[in-house]
């Protein structure tokens, strides 16, 4: 008798799930109308019982309370709404702070820098400053500023974005002594910036960074570094060397004006939406952690009339999971979103899809580091040949899928100075139709250079291929010790993988040569859209970070090490622009093809797919400003 | 019973004294440190210095762990080195609640589920019930979250459009006693529920069946079950009272450990479904080298554990009265 009554109880239980499963999602207005009355209410309360204690405590409290819970706008205001999904929870939305291209994206929205970078090929064009010049060829830079874009904050009590005021009243407006305070508190050690050392460039920037406080009097070495206020709008910066691309470093977020008012008052606190002052197109409203974030439009922006944008209120959520997040998009709940690479194939298929997807290149590179200084990869015959056996062009095709594009150099074509796709580096990389040999006659030649260098098909070679623990990566490792194997069929191909941070270490520079894989995966992206960001600080010998150990004593290729040194040092010292780009192909050509100390693999790209309402933009960081949804059809998509 | 629970209480400072310290240790021992990257760019010494100095990592390991030890006592877990400005009070507080509102739902139906279905595989042992409920109980274990999660809501939310594809349907800043749903948000509280809770609670129930089913079979053996049959008692009471009762010892021992588990947040099943909860700072922690939230989140897992299996032990008294604690 009793399992009848269990049985029941389950066929309840089930019938049960059935109707609830049933009942239609409620229409997004009405959550929103919820979120409204109750967290009216919370607020109410706490000021009730506020009042009943000392009269004292009543600001405090009021404000704390506030950037809990912060009202969503009234419904009926309808607001142009953009969906999308950051992908993670932003680590912080302080420009002396970022390191990631999440909060990068958010610091985008809320602060300007002086110098922004163009859609179409990433140079340097006005945002704060209005010009900028260099008066003795690159080593003092002086920036004429706006006087018109003010310092706002959004009232969670009334829903206002205010402009914020001084204590006579009047509007504070962004300034010189803005940026001189942001970029001193980048470089105040005390501050502990990730980011910092991209600012060593200014003068006496190093020297106050790496001070102990403990023991340096921090204060007086910051007045010494290398930034001023001219008068109220207009900033000199004095270097410690010439440097051509500082308008590019000016553009960074850690370079960026900084409201020292309320980062003084407020402390570690300051980047929380109702405390934090910003001066960008849009202002935070919302950040529930973990969950989503909320930007509305800043009225007292005074470009509104300048750019084509209609975007009102971003509405940011914050969904790791790709397949999570395309399936958010294929049910409209998402207007644009990134392409799982298991989904690609529907995606090209897919008639509609198919009509949204667009596959743009990025700065950044995938490749394969060669430990130079550790046989039989010393020999630079042996790691030329290694990295023409790649077959790029079906990696990239049958591997990633992802669009990627077949690299004959470190830097993508999108990086000033860089010879990207130029078949006179490394022609054996790309296939024929980018204007290279083809992977035929590359690896014809690979194994021709392998029997030079005393390994013929490969025979008493030993190669140890690291990378980081990662689906992709074995992929990637899999497919290349495959194309080795059959390149070199008598040599021994071996792969090992470590956790993320336990790999970093591994391929440091501190561990010793005999520990040390002969072939390492890494990425770069740019920090700034300049070659000097990339052969120079990656891989220049004695001012880079050489993981590949290059050295000047090198047996075999020594003196070209030297050539590659000594281009890179000089190429950041040249104003010219065509002389620049001409010292960075040679440096590419030597760096990639000569001493061979990277085999480049692809570039990365951005797959993405957009409704058709709207209308994105292609800045690296995303200008919301610059996007234009057609709000109708979303709505009637979304059945609004 | 009372001296025992107290014993038991003043037990638990030892044990979670000593796992923090365990996982202190162990934390630190791992290669690499949570200053040494930016993405995949090393940062300069100098600027590790800074940051190392910032959060008092300069100092000696074992000065490290007795500030750690005297701000947790303080009720201080630290800052997340991470998630810059956010304290790690904050994150648990924050992604905790959420975790444990899915944990409760889905133990609830793990439960609901199990039982019965093992209940009822013991009863109409070797029939076709039997074999059913083995059958959906082994596919309940070998599908994994992974596969589960996207598949309910190509399903659900995608093809039917019944229900929400992902996110949790409150967040911390709406919660009633830090822990319950408003009252105004029920239905779409239990509409975002229900995927992740039938994706985390089928392989809580598949589980808990088995175990049912075992231990079931086992007691109704027994002689004190004869013994009642024999005096006369209706069969219900027999497998109500007597057999049931006893025989669910087991799934209660599972029970404890499973409860810690689950209400401390899934990372597939958070991830999957977009819920803010705090499974993923058990993994992120640890790739971030993010030491004060890789204590924190320990912590609130020991607690929960040592705490549910106290109450474990309480019930075994409870279910078998041949069990005593004096």
């Amino acid at each position: 008798m009793t399992y009848k009554r269990w049985f029941a109880v389950v066929a309840v239980l089930v019938i049960a799930s059935f109707i609830l499963a049933a009942c239609p999602q409620p229409t997004p207005q009405v959550v929103e109308k919820v979120v409204t009355k109750e967290v009216e209410k919370v607020v109410t309360k706490e000021v009730e019982k506020v009042v009943t204690k000392e009269v004292e405590k009543i600001v405090t409290k009021e404000v704390e309370k506030v950037v809990v819970a912060t009202p969503t706008p009234v419904p009926g205001e309808e607001k142009v709404t953009l969906d999308i999904n950051l992908g993670t929870e932003p680590p912080t939305a302080d420009p002396a702070l970022a390191t990631d291209t999440t909060s990068v994206t958010v610091i985008e929205q809320l602060f300007l820098g002086l110098t922004d970078l163009a859609e179409e090929d990433m140079s340097p064009i006005p945002e704060l400053a209005t010009k900028w010049e260099t008066p003795d060829g690159g080593q003092t830079w002086i920036f004429y500023m706006r006087d018109d874009v003010p310092w706002v904050r959004y009232n969670p009590a009334t829903g206002e974005v205010e402009v914020e005021t001084d204590a006579d009243g009047n509007p504070r407006m962004v300034n010189a002594h803005d940026v001189v305070y942001g970029v001193k508190r980048t470089l105040d050690p005390r501050t502990a910036s990730d980011y910092a050392y991209v600012l060593y460039i200014i003068k006496g920037g190093e020297a106050v960074n790496t001070a102990d406080p403990a023991e340096a009097d921090i204060d007086a070495l910051l007045a010494e570094v290398g930034v001023e206020a001219l008068d109220d709008y207009t900033v000199k910066f004095t270097l410690e060397y010439p440097a051509a691309y500082f308008p590019q470093i000016a553009s960074m977020w850690v370079a960026r004006p900084q409201p020292q008012w309320v980062i003084e008052s407020k402390g570690d606190r300051w980047i929380e939406p109702g405390f934090i002052v910003t001066n960008g197109p849009y202002v935070m409203t919302e950040w529930v952690h973990e969950d989503h974030m909320v930007f509305e439009r800043n009225p007292h922006w005074p470009d509104w009339d300048k750019v084509e944008g209609n975007i009102e209120r971003i509405y940011a959520v914050m969904v790791t999971e790709a397949s999570t997040s395309f399936a958010m998009y294929e049910n409209n709940e998402l207007d644009t979103a990134g392409v799982p690479l298991d989904q690609m194939d529907r995606v090209k298929s897919d008639p509609v899809l198919s009509k949204e997807l667009v596959i743009q290149p990025i700065g950044c590179t995938y490749y394969y580091g060669f430990t130079t200084t550790k046989a039989p990869v010393d020999n630079p015959l042996v790691r030329r040949a290694l990295s023409a056996a790649i077959d790029r062009k079906t990696l990239v095709e049958e591997v990633t899928k992802g669009g990627q594009i077949p690299a004959n150099t470190f830097a993508p074509k999108m990086i000033f100075g860089s010879p990207a796709g130029d078949p006179e580096i490394a022609p054996w990389a790309l296939p024929e139709d980018m204007g290279g040999w083809g992977y035929d006659k590359a690896v014809a030649e690979a194994q021709k250079w392998m029997a030079e260098a005393g390994y013929p098909d490969g025979e008493g070679l030993d190669i140890l291929l690291m990378h980081n623990v990662s689906e992709g990566h074995a992929k990637i490792a899999q497919a290349i010790q495959a194309m080795w194997q059959t390149a070199f069929p008598k040599a021994t191909f071996t792969i090992e993988t470590q956790e993320w941070k336990v790999y970093l270490k591994t391929i440091g520079k501190k561990t010793p040569l005999e520990d040390m894989p002969h072939v390492w995966r890494l990425g770069w992206c740019l920090d700034y859209p300049d070659e000097n960001n990339w052969v120079h600080e990656v891989f220049n010998p004695e001012q880079g970070a050489n993981r590949p150990r290059m050295s000047f004593d090198d047996p075999y290729v020594g003196d070209k090490i030297k050539e590659f040194s000594e281009t890179t040092i000089a190429a950041a010292r040249t104003q010219d622009p065509e002389e620049r780009k001409a010292l960075y192909k040679k440096a590419e050509k030597l760096l990639v093809d000569d001493i061979a100390a990277i085999a480049p693999i692809y570039y990365y790209t951005r797959v993405t797919v957009t409704k058709p309402w709207l209308q994105r933009r292609w800045h690296d960081t995303p200008h919301f400003e610059t996007w234009v949804i057609d709000w109708e059809a979303k709505k009637a998509a979304r059945g609004m | 019973m009372t001296r025992y629970i107290i014993r038991r209480i003043l037990w638990f400072i030892p044990v979670l004294l000593a796992i923090m310290a365990v996982t202190f240790f162990l934390a630190k021992v791992m290669p690499g440190g949570p200053f040494d990257f930016a993405g995949e760019k090393q940062l300069p010494e100098s600027v590790r210095q800074n940051l190392m100095r910032r959060y008092g990592l300069d100092a000696p390991g074992y000065v490290q762990f007795a500030r750690w030890l005297w701000n947790a006592l303080k009720g201080d877990l630290g800052p997340s080195y991470y998630y810059k400005g956010r304290s790690v009070n904050e994150v648990l507080a924050q992604t905790f609640p959420i975790s444990a509102q899915l944990g409760f739902l889905s133990l609830a139906l793990g439960l609901l589920i199990g039982i019965p279905m093992g209940v009822l595989a013991a009863l109409k042992q070797n029939t076709i019930w039997d074999y059913g409920s083995t059958f959906i109980a082994i596919l309940g274990v070998s599908i994994p979250n992974l596969v589960l999660g996207p598949l309910l809501i190509w399903v659900f939310a995608l093809k039917l459009g019944w229900l929400p594809t992902a996110r949790w349907a409150v967040n911390y800043t709406e919660l009633i006693w830090g822990i319950l749903p408003p009252p105004d948000k029920l239905r779409p509280f239990f509409t975002h529920a229900i995927l992740p809770t039938v994706t985390l609670g089928t392989g809580l129930s598949a589980s808990i069946a088995r175990l049912t089913r075992a231990s079931l079979l086992q007691v109704i053996r027994e002689d004190y079950i004869r013994t009642a049959r024999a005096k006369g008692l209706p069969e219900r009471t027999i497998i109500v009272v007597h057999a049931l009762k006893n025989s669910l010892i087991p799934v209660v021992t599972v029970l404890g450990p499973m409860f810690a588990g689950v209400v401390t947040g899934s990372l597939i099943v958070e991830q999957i479904f977009a819920i803010p909860g705090m499974g993923k700072f058990f993994v992120a922690s640890v790739t971030n080298r993010d030491y004060p939230v890789i204590l924190g989140t320990t912590l609130v897992y020991s607690i929960l554990l040592v705490v549910a299996n106290l109450f474990v032990d309480i019930v075994y008294a409870w279910l078998d009265p041949r069990i005593r604690y004096e």
